[in-house]
């Protein structure tokens, strides 16, 4: 071991008790005792002849899955190292791959699980008509491989340009066979599906050799991964993995948004509003123009809902729960000047707005984008055939005053209350701090949305006196919020 | 004497138990500058966030504008505080940080050009303040907060980060600004500072 490494192993704080230990060994039991059944249940259901249309829609999601995995690998480092560790050892003169090997070997745990993942979807996509063992080995060795051989790519680019653009390249092609496979993949998915398992098999022989060649090269260039990079990608993991932790979309593109702007000169304009809570608003108008790409590939992913509903045969509840997150990170990307306000009220101030009319002038953009994204994705539900018999269309625009809320309320979180009790339960401790922090925002998103929420479980019910109450029920949870960020005592934070 | 826009007395403030401030007496006028000037710890900017509302006093009385300091919006529409950088709002440049502060105040001191001018960020302008040099993102915070209109300017080290040219140039901004009949106080380091702004030294010295 490293000796630096060994150094730090033994400052670190007691090994775990007996306490830690039961919770583990409980949890771990818990775990395979509730998905035990469910892995055998989807075992036995991936004998079949799978649904063309379905089939499309199911490998067009595990595409798009793909891609994902290969930007955030790309977008976080994907080599990084703990803070600590960022300022004290890729500074130093260890050789590089010492220090990283850890993360290395943390990637491609990683890589593993999710290459796992990917290949259970392609096949359960694709179905398994006949040799079943066969095809899971062939699609679980292509998904690991497929994943591994991604992964080490994001590592040969973190220290080369001529590999990032191959990632590039990687990634842009995953998303253009994920948008055919959707629009047009019913004959090609077809094919697919009744490949011989052997062509499978040597498909996936072949991708796990390419994966391994790719592994080989990337642990070699770890030596040459520059510490400038390194501390930087670092610094953005934390914001990462606390974002990823505490399920808040906004706080990730914080980090993210300063990398993009600094360094760039913009084309600056004329304020084309007068006066204080509008005038300050209009800050995350102007933000949002400017990055038109960024507004593409939100309305772009609309398509998602109906994709994810047509592989699943409905509207079930993954297509529920991805409309949902959809519409959530629509509202919380709007959210940037309440959210620096929250964290550093200094400009608020300085403007000297009155937090109430700041609040509602905040809420426009949020709730618009809201809307237009769930107005979007729910005529792809409707085209899809996957919406009872409601006016669809009326649905955004009613959550967008509880979601805009949601978006403002989560962007104004202050930090985790770490006094708060950790309850003991038999699955394990539960933070309290934590669970308060997480649930802010996502409980008024739910008390605004639960009309429709509801909706699904009376389908035979007419829908109007539903709608009606989601009216109520979104502007009442809007306004509340804006009255309660004002009120009396309230401080010059904006959130 | 005119009518004092900061009367502060016998201010006592403790930080985790520790003594910061002890029996402190501070006035300002209008049209005046005040400089704070002592070692490190010894309270000048906890002096300053008690004075902008920011920290209540253990003991002592603090009136600013007449009435005990509070972080509302009515009272920053009087007071203008610059301490520590501020999250940019990320889109928009140099100028457009102006242009939005210009906007919110109806009856701004400075055009946005003029703030450029004053504070040698013209060629600067459409950058986003972040791609700016720690001394220019210093000018621009200060740009902003003499940009809007205001009745007391709250300066926790102004100085840091800037050349010695500039300095001089901001001492007679902060002095025109005290001529205007603002007031102006200030914790610094920089004794040339204060001396070119003719500012009046008050000496915090580190409780024991």
């Amino acid at each position: 071991m490293n000796p630096a490494r060994a150094y730090l192993r033994s400052k670190r704080g007691e090994p775990m008790g007996w306490t830690e230990r039961y919770s583990l060994l409980f949890g771990v039991g818990l775990a395979v005792m509730l998905g035990g059944q469910q892995i055998t249940d989807a075992l036995e259901g991936l004998v079949r002849q799978a649904d063309p249309g379905r089939a499309a829609a199911g490998l067009a999601l595990a595409a798009a899955g793909y891609v994902g995995f290969l930007a955030l690998a790309r977008a976080i480092g994907p080599v990084v190292l703990p803070a600590a560790d960022a300022a004290w050892l890729a500074l130093s003169p260890l050789p590089r791959r010492s220090v990283l090997g850890r993360s290395a070997m943390v990637l491609l745990a990683v890589a593993t699980a999710g290459g796992l993942v990917f290949g259970l979807a392609l096949l359960s996509a694709a179905g398994a008509p006949d040799k079943l063992v066969l095809r899971l080995t062939g699609a679980l060795v292509l998904g690991v491989g497929a994943a591994v051989g991604g992964m080490a790519m994001a590592v040969l680019g973190q220290g080369s340009h001529s590999w990032d653009s191959w990632l590039l390249g990687l990634i842009a092609a995953g998303t253009a066979l994920a948008v055919l496979m959707a629009v047009y993949g019913g004959d090609i998915a077809a094919r697919l599906a009744g490949a011989p398992a052997e062509w499978a098999a040597a498909l996936a022989g072949l991708v796990a050799a390419c994966a391994a060649l790719l592994a080989r090269k990337a642990w070699a260039a770890l030596d040459r991964v520059p510490a400038r990079g390194l501390m930087r990608s670092s610094a953005r993991m934390g914001r990462a993995a606390s974002a990823a932790a505490m399920m808040d979309p906004g706080m990730l593109t914080w980090a993210a948004e300063d990398n993009h702007w600094r360094g760039r000169a913009v084309r600056s304009r004329r304020w084309p509003v007068r006066g204080g809570a509008v005038a300050t608003a209009w800050q995350e108008w102007r933000r949002l123009g400017r990055r038109p790409g960024r507004l593409a590939l939100l309305y772009g992913a609309a398509v998602l809902p109906a994709v994810a509903a047509q592989a699943g045969g409905g509207l079930s509840v993954f297509a529920v729960g991805v409309l949902l997150c959809g519409a959530m990170t629509a509202a919380a990307i709007c959210t940037t000047g309440a959210r620096r306000d929250g964290d550093n009220p200094s400009l608020a101030r300085l403007l000297a707005g009155d937090p109430r009319r700041v609040m509602g002038a905040r809420a426009v953009l949020p709730g618009v984008m809201a809307a237009t994204w769930l107005l979007f994705a729910l005529g792809g539900l409707a085209l899809a055939g996957a919406l009872p018999g409601v006016p669809w269309w009326l649905i955004g625009p009613l959550a967008a005053p509880a979601l805009a809320a949601a978006a403002l309320r989560m962007a104004g979180r202050g930090p985790i209350d770490h006094s708060l009790p950790v309850i003991q339960t038999p699955g394990g401790p539960l933070p309290m701090g934590v669970m308060i922090w997480a649930g802010k925002g996502v409980d008024l998103a739910l008390v605004g949305c639960a009309p429709l929420l509801v909706l699904p479980l009376f389908p035979s019910a007419s829908p109007a006196p539903f709608l009606l109450t989601q009216a109520v029920a979104g502007l009442g949870v809007l306004a509340v919020f804006v009255l309660r960020s004002g009120g009396r005592g309230a401080r010059v934070r904006l959130t | 004497m005119p009518h004092a826009l900061i009367n502060a007395r016998d201010v006592e403030v403790e930080l985790g138990g520790t003594p910061v401030l002890r029996g402190v007496d501070l006035t300002a006028a209008p049209g005046e500058i005040v400089a704070v000037v002592g070692e490190n710890g010894a309270g000048k900017s906890t002096l300053l966030r008690c004075l902008a509302g920011l920290h209540p006093p253990l003991a002592g009385r603090i009136d600013v504008l007449d009435a005990p300091p509070a972080d509302t919006p009515a009272f920053w529409r009087d007071v203008a505080l610059v301490g520590d950088e501020p999250a940019w709002y990320p889109g928009l440049s140099t100028r457009e940080h102006l242009e939005l502060m210009e906007a919110v105040h109806s009856r701004a001191r400075l055009t946005v050009d003029e703030a450029l001018a004053e504070f040698e960020l013209a060629n600067r302008a459409d950058l986003a303040p972040l791609t700016l040099s720690t001394g220019q993102r210093q000018r621009l915070s200060l740009a902003m907060a003499l940009l809007r209109p205001s009745r007391l300017l709250l300066l926790d080290e102004p100085e840091r980060g800037l050349d010695e040219g500039f300095r001089e140039r901001l001492a007679e901004t902060l002095s025109a600004y005290a001529r205007e009949g603002g007031a102006v106080v200030m914790a610094t380091h920089d004794m040339r500072l204060a001396r070119h702004t003719g500012a009046r030294v008050v000496t915090l010295e580190a409780t024991p």
